[in-house]
């Protein structure tokens, strides 16, 4: 559908005039991947394995995990959302003849291609300074199996994204919220550390949520941590969150358009 | 008929929020609910190719009235049919067939030339690449706008900015339109332009509109039938120059005298005096004794050079009645 190309073309276009902003995000990321490298290159001097870990294995699972991360988020996309809302700009897509869903979707989209290409250009350098630390293992199969986790996994954090955007029906302002649920989010998303660290009530608990599949499965199943079938298993779990988390959506636009109906932004 | 509608009420639902930091404290866990009536009951037909003018001070209901009929808002009552649509259903064939443009807010994309969000509306109204053509140039012709199609639309001046978000609503040849302040901010000449285009283009393309303003150079100028909402109701709905009838039961008289002139005091029995010089006096009388009034100014013993009958500004009108208001 031509439709959906032009906003993409028109979303990555008005990406490259931040050229700036873009740059000074991808400096963050970096910052963060060195910081938790620092800490668990420290921790290995004086220990050879955490929790069944080795040296390299932590290493990798930080790079990757922190690769798989930037692969699939939605760069604060909540805001986008919350801001047709409180700014009535929702009007616009109202009047015309497309889903408001579909075009925020097709947006986010064009709106993470520019961002993906400074996560590669980011990758070359990571992988250039952790060349002899990082474990590369990996068959055809994983390989297509880690691709089909790496898409459902954006739609699971575009979907959650644009959810905890239509929190904005109800509140005037969404940044607290969107703090604590990210940071929740990449604690029980293993992008931290690998989630098995924590006590095993915490680590069961955190499977039931679907962020755990969005970065700590994948990376286990690259660094064959777990078989195949397990790792299959986790893109089934995702599935199902993401047919839920479309449902709930659905339900929850309906009550909010009622709401911004009601008090007639 | 084009625009149909019966008892069309909005009530909206807010907060009450006190002032106060312990107020606000307390407002956290309890809040009472207040509603306010935007639109009560309101009842009109529109036909096809007419342009009418919504009037009425900021808060009366206009915006919520046009919101309702573009089907961004549901009602909390009545109907309403827009070439034979129930607008909140919002459905596609109807989407197709109006637009709305709202002085201030804009839906264009802020960060690329105008150009990028004209394609994008092409592609969502699924207007063919010929009538694209034809219109997009008929359009920048008409609003002249040829050089700024490539400029970032936040480096553009309001006025030009407002001619692309016409532009932006007009590709898909809406056959009814809604425009929400769209001389807001402008400086004189560009209000003038656009109101030129307005008039130009309702008058070649028979597009139905409806127009809210508050300049009443654009009522004026645009539109032979208006309607006046005041709190929520329709005060006046028809002719701009009957409306004067209505809302001015006087009628002005300009009296030029000779010589030294008049005391204020020897007029001051014809009629209330609206302006006063010596040689130049305004006078207020009732509609029906205008004419015995001017009789008996000119066999009195005044100097009266001239004497003039003339209705009352129609922006005299439209300001008494907004300011009869609240």
């Amino acid at each position: 559908m031509k439709k959906y190309w032009s906003i993409i073309r028109n979303e990555i276009q008005r990406q490259f005039t931040y050229r700036i902003a873009i740059a000074a995000y991808a400096f963050g990321n970096i910052a963060e991947l060195v910081a938790l490298a620092i800490i668990w290159t420290v921790v290995y001097q004086s220990i050879e394995v955490v929790k069944g870990y080795n040296a390299s294995e932590m290493i990798s699972y930080v790079v990757f995990a922190w690769f798989f991360s930037f692969l699939t988020t939605t760069y604060a996309f909540e805001a986008n959302v919350a801001r047709d809302i409180h700014m009535g700009t929702l009007s616009n897509i109202l009047v015309k003849p497309m889903g408001y869903l579909k075009y925020m979707m097709t947006v986010a989209t064009g709106r993470i291609f520019v961002a993906l290409l400074v996560v590669l250009i980011q990758v070359i350098i990571v992988f250039y300074f952790f060349w002899d630390k990082l474990i590369f293992s990996i068959d055809f199969p994983t390989a297509l199996l880690l691709a089909a986790m790496l898409v459902v996994s954006y739609l699971i954090n575009l979907l959650l994204s644009i959810l905890i955007g239509f929190i904005g029906f109800w509140t005037a302002e969404i940044a607290g919220i969107y703090l604590a649920l990210k940071i929740i989010k990449n604690f029980l998303s293993g992008f931290y550390f690998p989630i098995n660290l924590l006590p095993a009530t915490l680590v069961k608990i955190s499977l039931f949520f679907p962020f755990a599949y969005t970065a700590f499965i994948p990376i286990q199943l690259y660094l064959g941590k777990i078989s195949f079938a397990e790792g299959l298993r986790g893109l089934a779990v995702e599935i199902v969150w993401l047919v839920i988390l479309y449902g709930i959506i659905k339900i929850v636009w309906r009550f909010g358009l009622k709401k911004y109906e009601s008090v007639g932004i | 008929m084009i625009i149909q509608v019966r008892n069309l009420s909005k009530t909206y639902e807010y907060y009450k929020k006190q002032s106060g930091l312990w107020a606000s404290v307390k407002g956290l866990f309890r809040r009472e609910k207040l509603y306010k009536k935007a639109v009560k009951e309101i009842n009109f037909s529109i036909e096809e190719g007419e342009l009418v003018g919504f009037l009425g001070p900021n808060g009366a209901g206009k915006t919520t009235t046009l919101k309702m009929l573009s089907g961004i808002l549901y009602p909390t009552s009545g109907e309403a049919k827009v070439l034979g649509y129930t607008p909140w259903e919002r459905e596609a064939a109807y989407q197709k067939q109006f637009a709305l443009v709202m002085g201030q807010k804009n839906q264009l994309w802020w960060d690329l030339p105008a150009m990028e969000s004209f394609i994008l509306n092409k592609e969502i109204y699924e207007v063919t690449d010929a009538d694209f053509k034809e219109n997009l140039d008929e359009l920048v012709e008409l609003l002249d706008i040829k050089d700024v199609l490539d400029v970032q639309v936040r480096k553009l001046s309001l006025g030009q900015r407002m001619k692309c978000e016409l532009v932006a609503a007009l590709l898909h040849k809406p056959k009814v339109l809604f425009l929400d302040e769209p001389t807001i901010g402008l400086d004189v000449v560009a209000q003038k332009n656009i109101r030129d285009f307005i008039k130009s283009y309702n008058e070649k393309n028979k597009t139905t509109i409806i127009l809210t303003s508050h300049y009443m150079e654009d009522v004026k100028e645009l539109c032979k039938r208006v309607i006046i909402i005041e709190n929520g109701e329709i005060g006046y709905d028809g002719d701009l120059t009957s409306l004067i009838e209505k809302y001015a039961p006087y009628k002005v008289l300009k009296v030029t005298f000779e010589g030294g002139g008049v005391r204020e005091e020897e007029v001051r029995k014809f009629g209330e005096v609206y302006k006063f010089t010596p040689n130049n006096v305004t006078l207020r009388v009732p509609r029906e004794k205008a004419k015995n009034v001017a009789r008996d100014i000119l066999s009195s013993n005044l100097p009266v050079d001239d004497i003039l009958i003339d209705e009352v500004e129609i922006s005299d009108v439209v300001r008494k009645i907004f300011s009869k208001e609240k």
